[in-house]
């Protein structure tokens, strides 16, 4: 009993790992931009299908091919930024709806793009699938390879943002524009610079996750769903929150399935996060009015 | 004549007929859109002399297309050897396509264009149960009997007489499975189950088969179709410490059951899915932990039945590819088709309906035939074990390619 509830704790801990990598790069754009991409997932199934093909043609591992996708899905996403959400308004009062509207465009693009490279059957890579034993406790290696990759990410982005020149710029960016200008920042570099890491973190994320949840073009909406759902809870933009979401969300599913099996607890997600912002509709950590 | 049940639900056929007018307008729309000519165009009676017009909207783009392809390069392979070999009555098929994108709004649009603006002398079935489901209504109205590739039974029980079930029924999918596990003596089984129509009517079947197999089922849960994380739904199986272990699933959560069941190191004496372990795609993702683990199909290439050896030569050197299951099923059901009408002798459609509930005939996938519905009562399924990363037939015996290897050794 002891054991199965250890592991049940072990693996909902873990799982919200998962969950945070999936959602980090959402969160990080959201933060700086106040830009909800709906693509998101899509550029998730794109890293993932890309490591995908570098596995099968050049035997590369996630483990390597991940910083690839990322770099290429970096990349892509400044060229969005600058050959689309750039050019539709960003300063004009409706900006929040023109870049929803632009994003998911954006999503149509990139997943029809996929299916025209890999076709729409569900794909996964055979990487880590064995599990690492304490005592009687069985942790799944790449499950925890994606955790401890997620909170990696979480920490380094946190410490770029406060820490660094550059983070602290924009950061600047994103709470005026104007006023980061006026300071002599370059606002539209800063901006594709956010929007970039947003989406190789988004591509790199992809290319660890396809290990682990079979992915199909078509699984990109959602995703980008569940990482909203995410940072909602957390507090969008607000990267603690996003940690403690994800940590509540993976043990709420693992003891939700095992105690009331799984058609609750995909029932049950949905109503913690409901109760959550019906309390604190700014999220977990959430601040009212902080961008 | 047949006595023909009419949907009785008055509001449902309204909404229905309200449904058809729509497409029509739509329809009319699209043509005006593509030039008023066509609208104007005389209407040719092609009875007797032209082609025979064979109408379908299949699913040729989007996410499902996939599968819906090999339906249609079947159907081809199918039509063009009957026109090959003289037609039928004397006179070509022709076929008429579209694509219903995957929407069943789409194929109910297409199949009244089909009807009323092609005019079409004999229907086909568009790609899986939702979509026969969708456009039944409407072909059962028009009288058209439609040979359907749908596993699901509901449109075969008597409300839609003249569609025809040209594919194995959902509930007999895993009977193989079952089979092989009382033939090794086993006695308890877990069955996880998608909580969507198709694996639930296929876990009806597992437990009848169960059943009268003198098998247990210890241990029964649902899951949603999102579900990504199957580790606790895992461990809570094998605590019932069954033999077998059976998914009614798709492929992506047979590949997290397996990933979950190996990385908890859940044993049991057989693992078996229903779909995901046909599709390449469950090796390739997977890699050796997919060894030794089960799985259904309604084909298999090497199979001894009547014209298959012809029929996987045939479609090797038209495509170039190895017939699916998708493309035997379909390439069979045109061809009974055929054989039906040729036997009726002419393009009436009580007739043909009336013959084809008759009718008793070895195809490449099996032995077809039919209850008086129109449900499928000949076809089964067949037993695939992945072994050295090669799909074998495991079971009925009579058909494997080899011995299934079993119990299961343990994940490695």
């Amino acid at each position: 009993m002891l054991t199965t509830v250890a592991t049940l704790v072990i693996l909902g801990l873990i799982w919200g790992g998962v969950y945070l990598l999936m959602a980090e790069g959402l969160n990080l754009i959201y933060g700086v931009m106040k830009v909800v991409n709906l693509a998101h997932g899509d550029f998730i199934v794109f890293g993932g299908l890309l490591a995908l093909t570098l596995f099968e043609t050049f035997g590369v591992s996630p483990a390597v091919s991940f910083p690839i996708a990322g770099l290429l899905i970096f990349a892509f996403g400044a060229l969005v930024q600058f050959g689309v959400i750039e050019r539709i308004g960003l300063g004009r009062p409706d900006a929040e709806l023109r870049t929803l509207l632009a994003t998911f465009g954006l999503s149509y693009v990139v997943a029809n793009t996929s299916f025209l490279l890999w076709g729409s059957q569900f794909q996964s890579i055979p990487f880590l699938q064995g599990s690492i034993q304490l005592g009687t406790i069985a942790i799944p290696e790449a499950l925890l390879m994606c955790s401890a990759i997620a909170f990696a990410i979480a920490i380094v982005v946190h410490i770029w943002l406060t820490h660094t020149m550059l983070g602290k710029s924009v950061r600047a960016v994103a709470q005026s524009g104007l006023g980061a200008a006026s300071c002599g920042l370059d606002i539209v570099w800063l901006r594709i610079l956010a929007f970039a890491l947003g989406s190789a973190m988004a591509g790199s994320a992809g290319a660890l996750l396809i290990a682990l949840i079979p992915f199909q073009t078509a699984s990109g909406s959602e995703l980008t769903v569940q990482a909203f759902t995410l940072i909602a809870l957390g507090g969008l933009g607000n990267y603690g929150g996003a940690f403690l979401a994800a940590e509540l969300l993976g043990l709420v599913e693992v003891f939700t399935q095992y105690l009331y099996g799984s058609n609750a607890a995909s029932a049950l997600i949905y109503l913690v996060f409901i109760g959550v912002l019906v309390c604190r509709p700014q999220g977990l950590l959430g601040r009212v009015g902080r961008v | 004549m047949l006595d023909l049940v009419e949907p009785k639900d008055a509001v449902r056929s309204d909404v229905t007929r309200r449904a058809g007018l729509s497409a029509c307008v739509a329809a009319g729309l699209a043509l005006l859109a593509l030039g008023v000519p066509a609208v104007f165009a005389p209407p040719v009676s092609a009875q007797d002399t032209g082609p025979i017009k064979i109408g379908l909207a299949i699913t040729q783009t989007g996410p499902f297309s996939p599968p819906a392809s090999y339906e249609l390069r079947g159907y081809e392979l199918a039509v063009d050897q009957i026109n090959k070999s003289g037609g039928l009555l004397g006179r070509q098929l022709q076929i008429v396509k579209y694509d219903d994108q995957g929407n069943p709004a789409t194929a109910v649009q297409l199949y009244q264009k089909l009807l009323t603006d092609d005019r079409v002398d004999l229907l086909l079935s568009p790609y899986q149960t939702d979509l026969v489901g969708a456009v039944a209504p409407v072909v059962n109205r028009a009288k058209k009997v439609m040979p359907s590739l749908a596993a699901n039974v509901e449109h075969f029980e008597g409300k839609y007489p003249y569609l025809i079930q040209s594919m194995t029924q959902t509930s007999r999918y895993m009977a193989p499975i079952i089979d092989l596990a009382a033939a090794k003596g086993y006695k308890t089984i877990a069955i996880l189950v998608q909580n969507t129509q198709f694996p639930q009517q296929l876990a009806q079947g597992i437990e009848e088969k169960a059943k009268e197999k003198g098998l247990t089922v210890v241990f029964k849960e649902t899951y949603a179709p999102t579900t990504t994380d199957f580790s606790a739904l895992v461990l809570k199986a094998s605590e019932a410490k069954p033999d077998v272990i059976i998914g009614a699933t798709y492929l992506a959560d047979a590949q997290g059951i397996v990933r979950a069941a190996k990385s908890q190191n859940v044993q049991a004496k057989m693992f078996a899915f229903s779909i995901g372990p046909v599709e390449p795609e469950f090796y390739k993702g997977l890699g050796t932990a997919a060894e030794t683990v089960f799985g259904t199909t309604l084909y298999f290439k090497t199979l001894k039945t009547k014209g298959n050896v012809e029929f996987v030569a045939a479609f090797r050197e038209k495509y170039n590819l190895d017939p699916t299951y998708h493309a035997a099923v379909a390439y069979a059901s045109m061809k009974v088709f055929g054989d039906v009408i040729k036997k009726v002798g002419s393009l009436d459609q009580d007739k043909i309906r009336a013959e084809f509930v008759k009718t008793a005939e070895e195809t490449v996938v099996g032995h077809y035939e039919l209850d008086q519905n129109g449900k499928q009562l000949g076809y089964g399924s067949y037993a695939l074990q992945w072994l050295n990363g090669q799909q074998e037939l495991v079971w009925p015996k009579a058909d494997a390619t080899t011995d299934p290897v079993l119990p299961h050794p343990g994940w490695k």
